[in-house]
């Protein structure tokens, strides 16, 4: 696509599990593309390939097949980085810096300035609700306050992509839809915006285009607008079941049918099961 | 975002990353170092005042010395090992690495973090050792005072020498190895890199020329601490090296550095982070 700012091309990843050094597929051939302002949701049960799939476009892990490219440069390279921001699930962070050195020290990853550092935490702060314990350390924050400072520091260099891995996570009803307007903001800006989430409700009310994602495989994708107006689904929650379960049956059916040797008996697991 | 200088965006994490390294060893160890040696040297120049005669100071050197030696290595090989695998184990790595860093910039802000933090030591300590000299000598002034000082900084130089290369080598291992390992590799390196030329001898004694051509070429290849050692040896009963010999070691020293430095940036360059 033409004006793609996320593009994937087949995009797979093998890992060999430690023990019996067999490999193991948790992703397999993801073809997506997302483009400039526009807010896609990658939804999925536990263990689908979601965090993988983030992973290996930001170039924190390798692809064994395809590739992924961001504003039409490869995976990793420093050029698209420079323009992306990431919030990791569960975020950690340096527990002896305070919320405000912290996004300091993001910021110098950036190369920013001085000034123009100070002026961007001090306005994330306000914006993600920090203004209180900002200058407290890290090891004092609760998850919701972490998890607000990681979207802060997804934020610092202004990017023109932003990747979120289960942004709402750990977050109370308010700092959820804090979150919300966040990216209603975003989106205003014409930032693009791609997110994984449990949160079916929220992925409904921000997200213009969503994919569902099942055992390494992107199972269906389709603009949110058209999946109630269609009248076959009930609403986002609904359409997630349905393919989910869709889905499960066939991939059960093909694990009988296929002959021993056959690719597509090839186990395809999850994530956690996987990891080495 | 105003598009930051180029110079800036490739030192400013360098120097980020170097100066929370500094920030996070300090919080964590530093300090209890710091009172173990206050204590030992303390105690020792309590008791060597009251029982040798003479020699007091000498012996207060020597011991003070080696016990900064020590503790200084200890510090640079457990913290140096874990590098790498707290950011792991914290995850903070997908942080750092999902902005433009490169290997490079990480492994060399990791070190210039942990070389600075063992030179704070270092320093803190020598100043301590200095104290207690002096005043076991009755002098906080004169020319005897300042040729004690001038000494321990001399030997001070040389133990923080030997320090980098300790460091670069718990970096190198940290990079692709789990802590227990890599302080093993390390320890085994810095212990065996003290034998110096004896490895030469033993290669002469087994009267093997495949063992003595093995052994000269571990020999060739390890770092050469002993040499360090010796010069200090020098030192301490006057003799100050040569210029020629001080540029050579330091030049050794940098090279071994740098290449260990290289090779830990292309393993962190390589690695995935799953």
């Amino acid at each position: 696509m033409a004006d793609a700012v996320i593009q994937t091309t087949n995009l797979s990843k093998e890992l060999t599990s430690s023990l019996l050094r067999r490999k193991v597929r948790i992703l397999s051939g993801l073809n997506l593309s997302v483009v400039k302002g526009e807010t896609f949701g990658l939804i999925g049960p536990n263990g689908a390939g979601k965090t993988t799939s983030i992973k290996l476009m930001l170039g924190l892990m390798h692809p064994t097949e395809g590739k992924a490219e961001i504003l039409g440069m490869p995976a990793g390279d420093k050029r698209a980085l420079a323009e992306v921001g990431y919030l990791p699930e569960n975020p950690y962070f340096y527990s002896h810096l305070t919320g405000r050195e912290f996004l300091d020290f993001v910021g110098q990853l950036f190369g920013l300035e001085r000034r123009e550092r100070k002026d961007r935490a001090s306005e994330l702060i306000e914006t993600v609700n920090l203004t209180e314990a900002a200058d407290t350390q890290m090891r004092k924050y609760s998850k919701g306050m972490l998890q607000r400072l990681g979207i802060a520091q997804s934020l610092i260099n202004q990017p023109k992509v932003i990747f979120w891995d289960e942004p709402m996570s750990g977050l109370d009803p308010i700092g959820r839809r804090d979150v919300r307007q966040i990216l209603f903001g975003l989106k205003e800006k014409g930032t693009t915006i791609f997110f994984n989430s449990h949160l079916l409700p929220d992925v409904n009310e921000v997200c213009d285009r969503v994919g569902v994602m099942n055992k390494g495989r992107l199972i269906v994708q389709e603009e949110v607008k058209n999946i109630s107006a269609g009248g076959n689904y009930k609403d986002l929650e609904d359409y997630f079941l349905e393919f989910i379960s869709k889905s499960e049956s066939e991939s059960v059916s093909a694990a009988a049918s296929a002959a021993p040797h056959d690719e597509r008996a090839k186990p395809v697991k999850s994530e956690e099961e996987a990891k080495p | 975002m105003t598009a930051p200088h180029n110079d800036l965006r490739v030192i400013a994490p360098v120097a980020a990353i170097a100066l929370n390294t500094f920030r996070e060893t300090v919080r964590d160890r530093i300090i209890y170092a710091l009172i173990f040696f206050a204590a030992i040297v303390t105690v020792l120049g309590i008791v060597l005042g009251s029982l040798s005669v003479g020699q007091d100071i000498r012996i207060l050197k020597d011991i003070g010395l080696a016990a900064i030696s020590f503790i200084g290595g200890i510090i640079a090989v457990f913290a140096g090992t874990n590098l790498v695998y707290k950011e792991l184990e914290r995850r903070t790595i997908y942080i750092i690495f999902s902005k433009p860093v490169s290997g490079w910039q990480f492994v060399l802000g990791k070190y210039i973090g942990l070389c600075l933090c063992v030179f704070v030591m270092v320093v803190a300590m020598g100043a301590f050792l200095a104290i207690i000299v002096a005043a076991l000598s009755g002098s906080f002034a004169g020319a005897s005072f300042f040729d004690q000082i001038k000494e321990i900084s001399q030997e001070l130089s040389l133990i923080y020498l030997e320090l980098l290369f300790v460091t670069a080598l718990a970096t190198f291992f940290s990079t692709f190895s789990t802590p227990v390992l890599s302080v093993l590799f390390t320890l085994a390196i810095w212990l065996a890199g003290h034998l110096g030329e004896s490895l030469l001898e033993l290669g002469k004694l087994t009267q093997n020329p495949f063992v003595a051509q093995v052994l000269s070429v571990i020999f060739y290849c390890l770092p050469d601490f002993a040499g360090l050692t010796r010069i200090r040896g020098h030192l301490l009963y006057g003799t100050a090296p040569g210029a020629e010999v001080l540029t050579y070691l330091v030049t050794y020293v940098l090279a071994y550095v740098l290449m260990l430095l290289v090779l830990a940036a292309i393993v962190t360059e390589r690695k995935e982070f799953a």
